[in-house]
């Protein structure tokens, strides 16, 4: 065990806890109601909502994961990149709309807009119960972010309650902290959270590729490691028991690369963790100046993306390619400056974790308990559930990972990708029009999960032989696409037909409870109050 | 939720239409290009030992973030007129 390591580490979090505890104080408000619990009293400004989105998307998973498929020879995982500069002119045009909107009918879920655009309940559900699905297996991954960390660390030890200990210690604690604070807590935490990971990954790019040789030196020695690897396994690749390794995407490859940006970018909006973080912002200007100032954020993801290289390059050697990057960081940082590494990925870990867990919970609270068990629910009993139902999906994203496989929370994960882009037609394209007959939207997200999930389990690869890959083949071609994105058109396919038919037929369609208006409305509009300080200035 | 009764009508040949549809187009480019990946899938040119592959998505990312920015400003001008004309309209429905 490296003991300065380990050191800051423990420093690190123990720093954050208090942080966590203290952030019931801030802007202090009422937190027995969910808009103040559960979206932070809708009033985050630009600076505060910098950190908090980007600490909610570009997650531990993320840092570990991504230069993990790079390191074992994968540039195809390089498309991290392109989806996160694709998402952004997007959700500048979509996420005002559902902003407004929201607003004005205090919608706190994108379940509840879909409820009441289509005025079905149902629709509601299963959009309710899709981000549910989808957002559980992502806070287990972001545990085994925390848990490569440790392991590097030289938490390892043999006995296997004491080995699981510190992430079992480290988790109640962030439960307990987001029960008492709610969203306030990932929001103060976020800044630590980013500033390290700011940090450390600058140093990282600028130190570690000058201590080894130059960046041309780490891309010629990459690329020498993968030739001799191909050759060497020459046949195993052949017979498809291996993968080749390569330092481009093969052109073969540039559909996969395209439709996994594509329909990753599309997916990462409907995801509940994100739209929370977007409904807790103090107005609509909030949402565009930020998405003109994330960015930053990709940039550091393909500058961590590369860190899989620069380990190659510094001829790290792990079993297990997640390990790849904290590895480095032992390898090649003085002790301290690895403890900082090592907690700015385990903090990296704790803020989406905790926004994940209070958006799932919204949704239970919201579109499965007050829908079909309590309607007249009051504020105080909605926002009472949602932080029992908090500490609850945190138990079972803990047990997820310490009782089943690993793999099994990563091969979910892949199917919550494909599963959330299914709710696209609802939220999004509800944004724009009502042409989408209600029942047409339900059975058109229905025939793509089924066949998400159908295709998904049917892919095999040298290592597992089921959802070996996100990738398959395009039906009635050999071109290998992103399953989310395939579903995803099936999905839109049969929304179009049905409603044609359903409208044809005459079937009865929801009654729609938001107007045109509701879209455009911004603070200072009528209905539109700013939450947190009625006094206040509602312009920043 | 409040509901007003008499919500202000729709407003009519709106000024901001124009400045909306430049913010869309000028949004096309940062959508199409990074998923054009035959366009830059390749080693050469390389700048500072990056393959060109890396160093043009790079870019792409600084690029994208300064038309993002160009059109939040527009936004916030076309904001402030369609404010003064839904204005403009609720005195004239009040009158």
């Amino acid at each position: 065990m490296n003991g300065v390591a380990v050191a800051v580490l423990v420093f690190l979090f123990l720093l954050v806890t208090v942080m966590g505890f203290a952030a019931a104080r801030w802007r202090r408000a009422d937190l027995t109601s969910l808009d103040e619990w559960g979206l932070g009293g809708r009033g985050f400004g630009s600076f505060i909502a910098w950190f908090l989105i980007g600490g909610d998307l570009y997650t531990a998973y993320t840092f570990i994961a991504v230069p993990a498929t790079m390191y074992a020879g994968s540039a195809v995982g390089f498309f991290a990149v392109p989806y996160t500069i694709v998402i952004y002119p997007l959700i500048f045009l979509f996420l005002p709309r559902l902003w407004s909107v929201s607003h004005r009918h205090s919608y706190v879920t994108p379940a509840d807009f879909v409820e009441g655009r289509y005025g079905s309940r149902s629709l509601g559900l299963a959009v309710a119960v899709t981000g549910i699905l989808a957002t559980m297996p992502y806070i287990a991954l972001q545990l085994v972010g925390i848990q490569v960390v440790l392991q590097v660390a030289g938490f390892g030890g043999s006995n296997g309650f004491v080995k699981d200990l510190p992430l079992i210690i480290a988790f109640v604690v962030l439960a307990a902290y987001t029960y008492s604070s709610g969203l306030r807590a990932p929001a103060v935490i976020a800044f630590v959270k980013d500033a390290l990971i700011y940090i450390v990954i600058i140093v990282a790019v600028i130190y570690l590729p000058h201590k080894i040789g130059g960046w041309d030196h780490v891309f010629s020695a990459v690329k020498t490691s993968f030739d001799s690897f191909n050759k060497d396994n020459a046949g195993a690749i052949a017979n498809k028991q291996a993968s080749g390794k390569a330092l481009f995407t093969p052109p073969v490859a540039q559909w996969a690369y395209m439709s996994l940006a594509l329909g990753s970018a599309l997916a990462l909006f409907m995801y509940p963790h994100s739209i929370t973080g977007v409904l807790s912002t103090k107005n609509r200007g909030v949402i565009r100046r930020n998405a003109a100032l994330l960015p930053a954020y990709s940039f550091l993801l393909g500058l961590i993306a590369l860190l899989g290289f620069v380990a190659v390059a510094a001829g790290v050697k792990v079993d297990n390619p997640q390990q790849s990057v904290p590895q480095l960081f032992e390898n090649e940082f003085p002790s301290w400056f690895a403890g900082v590494g090592y907690a700015a990925i385990a903090i990296g870990a704790l803020v989406p974790a905790a926004i994940m867990s209070i958006a799932a919970a919204n949704l239970f609270t919201r579109n499965i308990y007050r829908a079909y068990f309590r309607p007249d629910a009051t504020p105080g009993e909605e926002a009472t559930v949602s932080k029992l139902v908090s500490l609850v999906v945190k138990l079972g994203a803990l047990i997820f990972v310490l009782a089943l496989s690993k793999s099994f929370a990563i091969n979910l994960q892949l199917l919550g990708g494909v599963w959330i882009l299914q709710t696209f037609p609802a939220i999004v394209v509800g944004l724009y029009t009502r042409w989408f007959h209600r029942w047409a939207v339900l059975l058109g997200w229905a025939a793509g999960m089924v066949y998400g999930t159908w295709v998904a389990y049917d892919q095999a690869s040298p290592a597992q032989s089921h959802f070996g890959s996100p990738l398959a083949k395009f039906p009635f071609t050999d071109t290998l696409v992103y399953i989310a994105a395939t579903a995803f058109i099936i999905n839109v396919l049969v929304a179009i037909v049905l409603t044609v038919i359903l409208r044809a037929l005459k079937v009865t369609d929801g009654v729609d409870e938001t107007s045109p208006d509701d879209y455009a409305a911004d603070i200072g509009d009528e209905s539109v109050e700013p939450e947190v300080d009625p006094h206040g200035v509602a312009h920043a | 939720m409040s509901q007003e009764s008499a919500r202000p009508a729709p407003p009519r040949g709106r000024r901001s239409t124009g400045l909306w549809v430049l913010i869309v187009i000028i949004l096309i480019p940062p959508v199409v290009v990074p998923l054009w990946v035959p366009l830059y899938d390749k080693a050469d040119p390389t700048l500072w030992g990056f393959p060109f592959f890396y160093w043009f998505q790079f870019l792409l990312i600084i690029c994208a973030a300064i038309i993002t920015i160009i059109a939040y400003l527009l936004s916030v001008v076309a904001d402030r007129k369609d404010r003064a004309d839904r204005r403009a309209d609720r005195t004239e429905a009040e009158r």
